[in-house]
């Protein structure tokens, strides 16, 4: 099994997370990044469970609240929040572009 | 006015990744250095509600992730018992304030750990309530299906006291339990005669350094002294339970901290061209190393046939190990061990190697991963003067009798945990 993960594939599971990662990262993210994946895989040698999955502990009960407005956060302090905001709204860069990659 | 509200306008620490209105609460990451919440934590709204003072926020490892508190973006929390030792981790600065004796309560959190290993490294009480016991509202997400606030503090009644005051159904999270409150303190006192306790065989196996074997090994002797039955046990799967921590662990933050994308609140990366530069630069600056390897294996984890043949996997053994420890709970009161396999190490040791982190918690991942309640008790010293713990689990809502067993071994012992007196000064 070889020891170390490709650039590509450090640049690929950069890419699924969102993360922008320099040529120097990825050096160690290819040795590091695999070897946990090394340790998940791990889970290959169990055996003899069953094939039911438990979500979390709380057990069968949905604990779901009556569907009625409640308490809610000031809508003013919400945007407020946010690092870039004018007025009522939510600043965000461009999303759609005809370069750029956007 | 509660008449008997014995916490009123007693000091409590709060770990900074349970958020509280108006004051700063970081996560112990640059993403959120700045951050001022808006709303309270219900744990955050209960204590208040009892109207203890929240003196301050504690430092941690980065959103949770760690074992040392090495992890933080300010800097790691040192041992009160060595200044050149880890407090452990996550919840370190919650274990090393309450270490010291600056106050007698703390909030921390535990999703592999986070507050029973520190508090053994520490020498002080620390419970991880029952997943569903306490609210999960306003605690910043790290893995849903095991995350759980619980008390520090530095004995088993106030321990017990302060597990009181933070519990109860809330509606603003849907994983938690509809149990009725009840007092944490009842059994304390009580004599153990009968009490039968399980040792599993791989909590005592050579993973675990012999002094501590011995200490707990001498425990263990003066339980069965005391009218108790104690049997070693064989428990499928505890040696798999890093794996499948690892798994569910890195899986569930990679989902929970795609939040942070320099949007809605925390730290944004200036003047981006596009929105894919805001998100990737955001990130980049704005996570540190150990949670950034988290996020990228996770996603991997959870990314198309990768899901079924990782996460659903672990959900499903998962299952199966809490059954296992369902059985157990037929015929045994508690399951004892040791917390940790080894005392407090340096802080200066190496960082590099990223398995470490998850290994240091191999003992205490299983009850994260049944959803049982589990607890850290002072037991006494290493050679150097670093204190070993006691690791506690009970059934599904059962604490009180974790408490009962812990306050008697407690004044059994009778130890002196103040590290002032005892501990070895550096620096």
């Amino acid at each position: 099994m070889k020891d170390q993960l490709t650039k590509e594939e450090v640049l690929h599971v950069a890419n699924l997370a969102r993360i922008e990662i320099s040529d120097k990262e990825i050096d160690k993210y290819q040795i590091e990044l695999k070897q946990l994946l090394d340790d998940v895989e791990k889970i290959n040698d169990v055996e003899g469970y069953d094939e039911d999955i438990l979500i979390a502990c709380w057990g069968e009960n949905t604990n779901l609240r009556d569907d009625e407005i409640g308490n809610m956060l000031n809508p003013k302090e919400v945007i407020e929040s946010a690092p870039r905001h004018s007025g009522n709204y939510i600043e965000v860069p461009v999303v759609l572009s005809d370069g750029e990659g956007a | 006015m509660e008449v008997d509200n014995i916490l009123f306008g007693l000091p409590i620490a709060v770990k900074d990744n349970i958020i509280t209105k108006g004051l700063r609460t970081t996560c112990a990451s640059h993403m959120l250095d700045e951050f001022i919440p808006i709303y309270n934590a219900t744990v955050v709204e209960k204590i208040r509600k009892k109207n203890m003072i929240i003196i301050g926020k504690t430092n941690m490892d980065e959103f949770a992730m760690g074992s040392s508190s090495r992890t933080s973006y300010f800097g790691a929390p040192k041992n009160p018992w060595n200044k050149k030792k880890i407090s452990g981790g996550s919840s370190g600065g919650s274990a090393t304030t309450i270490a010291a004796r600056d106050l007698l309560f703390a909030l921390g959190s535990d999703t592999g750990g986070s507050i029973r290993q520190p508090a053994s490294y520490t020498g002080i009480v620390g419970m991880k309530p029952t997943y569903g016991r306490v609210s999960r509202f306003g605690l910043v997400a790290f893995a849903s299906s095991l995350d759980q606030i619980g008390p520090m503090t530095k004995n088993v009644y106030e321990n017990a006291l302060l597990l009181n005051a933070i519990v109860g159904k809330d509606e603003k999270d849907l994983t938690s339990a509809n149990q009725m409150e009840e007092d944490f303190t009842r059994l304390i006192g009580q004599d153990i005669k009968n009490m039968k306790i399980a040792v599993p065989n791989f909590f005592m196996s050579d993973i675990v350094d012999e002094e501590i074997r011995n200490k707990v090994e001498e425990i263990i002797k003066m339980l069965e002294n005391s009218g108790a039955v104690v049997d070693y046990i064989d428990v499928k799967y505890l040696e798999n339970t890093v794996t499948l921590y690892q798994i569910i662990a890195m899986g569930e933050a990679s989902s929970n901290l795609a939040r942070f994308d320099g949007i809605r609140y925390g730290y944004s990366k200036e003047n981006p061209k596009n929105i894919e530069q805001l998100y990737y630069k955001t990130r980049a600056e704005g996570f540190g190393e150990e949670v950034k390897r988290r996020i990228m294996v996770g996603s991997y984890l959870l990314s198309g046939e990768n899901a079924k043949t990782y996460y659903n996997k672990a959900l499903s053994i998962r299952d199966d190990m809490r059954k296992e420890f369902l059985n157990v709970f037929k015929d045994y009161d508690l399951i004892i061990g040791p917390t940790t396999t080894t005392t407090a190490y340096n802080l200066d040791d190496s960082m590099d190697d990223p398995s470490k982190s998850f290994m240091d918690d191999v003992l205490v991942i299983p009850a994260n991963m049944a959803g049982l309640p589990g607890l850290n008790l002072p037991i006494g010293f290493d050679y150097s003067h670093m204190p070993i713990g006691l690791h506690i689990i009970g059934n599904s809502f059962e604490e009180a009798k974790i408490y009962h067993l812990a306050s008697f071994i407690e004044k059994e012992l009778g130890l002196d945990l103040n590290p002032n007196l005892g501990g070895e000064e550096v620096e």
